[in-house]
């Protein structure tokens, strides 16, 4: 017990030192990302090669989700703030910087007949008007309406486009994250439910039991994103505060630039630079 | 005993039978489907290198050392704390002293509270109060705030376990209050710290929810106790949820995680029988 006392002490005594260190270090050669969780592990692998390429520079990657993103940019307490989305015009005075793109599309169990839904179908289901398969030509089956939970980016952007308030949707199951989602709906037979394109397009070529909807009447996959015909689409960006310089804007150009597309294709996003 | 008792008796067997059974099998079941798809990929390599293509490739390494430092800080901060209170604790009721169960009362209290809120109030005190950012130390003393009621309890009870006559004993026989702590009553509070120490480095591993806040998000091997540093859980959390294909990956860690526990265990309960034979009476 004793031993442990007094190592307890020469921690205590010995962190004070360390922490000047890191702080004075921490100054010119740390840049520290937090946000959106959509978007944190596609920067941390890009922040990798980027600590490659400049040795001695360290990039920290923090996950949160959006609204911290641009919680912590506004404060200063990052550097760079990750979303999964555009800004909203009260944001407006911060800037955005596009790295890749992302789309939502709605997803049906693989073995669910119905084989395209329109607009005002998919308002009807997700409010709750429409509550069985078989009105919208499926099978007489009650309908499992899957949504994300607030704060996420996806719902946000599928409230947007469908013109829908969080009050108004009626959902059985609320998710957190996309694989979470695609696993919902895929041990489901009768759930309906809307994830992030990259991952859905890659589950489903591995074989799990989904099947991607299109909307408004455009086929979902990659390709329609990053030609932006895909109406359920949304830019991953970075942004700042106040306009960048030095390091801090050398990363932003790394994170845009071609050098990082085989990164982002890895993630099942779609890249933006040529 | 008549024949309808007897069948009574038999039912109420059965049935607590089939609690134990059903238990065990929730736990079998469990640890059955992590080392089906994780134990039987587990390689040496997974274990000492660094996570790839956003932890779908490569190992753990940097993580595990992260998660052993965070538990490790918050166990040296709450260990000395935990015993200290536990043995002030002990030594009063909470019918005597309206302060001693106003301590008692807000333990319970904040045993009771969700990790999102330690892992909130980590950020704003830790993090930000005291600037050390989001570091291993902020998440390691998060934990501690968080497994302290855990351990005081326990040991306390432990404290408890020793009868009021030996406390006469030791007096009359004019040992020092220092000694008769020292060989009678921590003796006898090891098997409740003991308790406590499992208990706590298990909620402390599981964490996810108090450490995103608080230690972060980086996968980066640590050099200082100030680096950021993700832990193995949520590790696990961001590969099951945030990364598509990072299932197998999740699995695997999964199962290095309850590897750890395990050897927590056994390594407490060694422990516990070291402090076993040196004591001096049997309690």
């Amino acid at each position: 017990m004793f031993r442990l006392f007094s190592i307890l002490v020469v921690a205590i005594f010995s962190n004070p030192l360390s922490w000047t260190i890191t702080k004075a270090y921490a100054a010119k050669n740390k840049i520290i990302l937090t946000g959106s969780s959509t978007v944190a592990p596609l920067v941390s692998e890009i922040a990798k090669r980027f600590e490659i390429q400049h040795p001695g520079i360290r990039v920290d990657v923090q996950s949160g989700g959006s609204s911290r993103g641009i919680a912590d940019a506004k404060q200063g307490l990052s550097d760079i703030g990750m979303i999964s989305r555009e800004l909203k015009n009260e944001e407006k005075e911060l800037f955005a910087f596009t790295i890749a793109k992302d789309g939502i599309c709605i997803i049906v169990h693989k073995n669910n007949p119905v084989s395209t839904l329109t607009d005002p179908q998919i308002i009807d289901i997700y409010t709750g008007k429409i509550s069985n398969w078989k009105q919208v030509g499926g099978k007489d089956a009650p309908i499992t309406v899957v949504s994300k939970a607030e704060g996420r980016s996806t719902l946000e952007l599928f409230l947007n486009h469908f013109k829908l308030k969080t009050t108004e949707i009626k959902s059985q199951v609320i998710i957190g994250d996309n694989p979470q989602g695609i696993k919902t709906v895929a041990g489901n037979p009768n759930s309906i439910g809307y994830v992030s394109i990259g991952s859905a397009e890659y589950d489903f070529e591995n074989g799990v039991p989904i099947k991607l909807l299109p909307v408004s009447g455009i086929i979902a996959n990659r390709k329609n994103v990053k030609n932006g015909s895909f109406p359920l689409s949304r830019p991953l960006n970075l942004v700042t505060k106040i306009k960048p310089t030095g390091l801090i804007k050398e990363f932003i150009n790394f994170s845009s630039s071609k050098d990082v597309n085989d990164i982002i294709k890895e993630q099942y996003f779609v890249p933006v630079a040529e | 005993m008549t024949k309808s008792s007897c069948r009574k008796e038999r039912l109420v067997t059965s049935l607590i039978w089939l609690c134990v059974l059903l238990i065990s099998a929730v736990f079998f079941w469990i640890f059955g489907e992590i080392l089906w798809n994780g134990g039987s990929k587990l390689t040496f390599d997974f274990l000492t290198l660094a996570p790839k293509q956003a932890g779908r490739g490569g190992g753990i390494g940097p993580i595990l050392i992260s998660t052993l430092w965070i538990v490790g800080v918050a166990m040296a901060v709450s260990i000395p704390l935990g015993v200290g209170a536990a043995i002030l604790l002990s030594e009063f009721k909470s019918s005597e002293n309206i302060f001693i169960l106003l301590i008692r009362r807000s333990l319970d209290v904040l045993a009771g509270v969700p990790s999102i809120v330690f892992g909130l109030f980590g950020n704003a005190f830790f993090c930000k109060t005291l600037g050390l950012g989001f570091s291993i130390l902020s998440g390691g003393l998060t934990l501690a705030c968080m497994v302290l009621p855990i351990l005081i309890r326990s040991t306390e009870e432990g404290f408890r376990s020793v009868p009021e006559d030996y406390h006469l004993s030791a007096a009359a026989l004019g040992l020092s209050r220092i000694s008769t702590l020292w060989n009678l009553l921590l003796p006898a509070a090891v098997p409740g710290l003991i308790v406590g120490i499992v208990l706590g480095v298990g909620r402390a591993m599981a964490e996810t929810a108090a450490l995103i806040f608080t230690s972060g998000y980086v996968d980066r091997m640590p050099t200082s106790f100030l680096d950021s540093g993700r832990s193995l859980s949520i590790h696990i959390f961001d590969l099951s949820m945030n990364v598509s294909g990072g299932d197998p990956n999740a699995y695997r860690s999964a199962f290095v995680l309850m590897l750890i526990l395990v050897l927590i265990n056994a390594l407490a309960s060694f422990t516990a029988n070291y402090f076993f034979k040196r004591r001096i009476i049997t309690v």
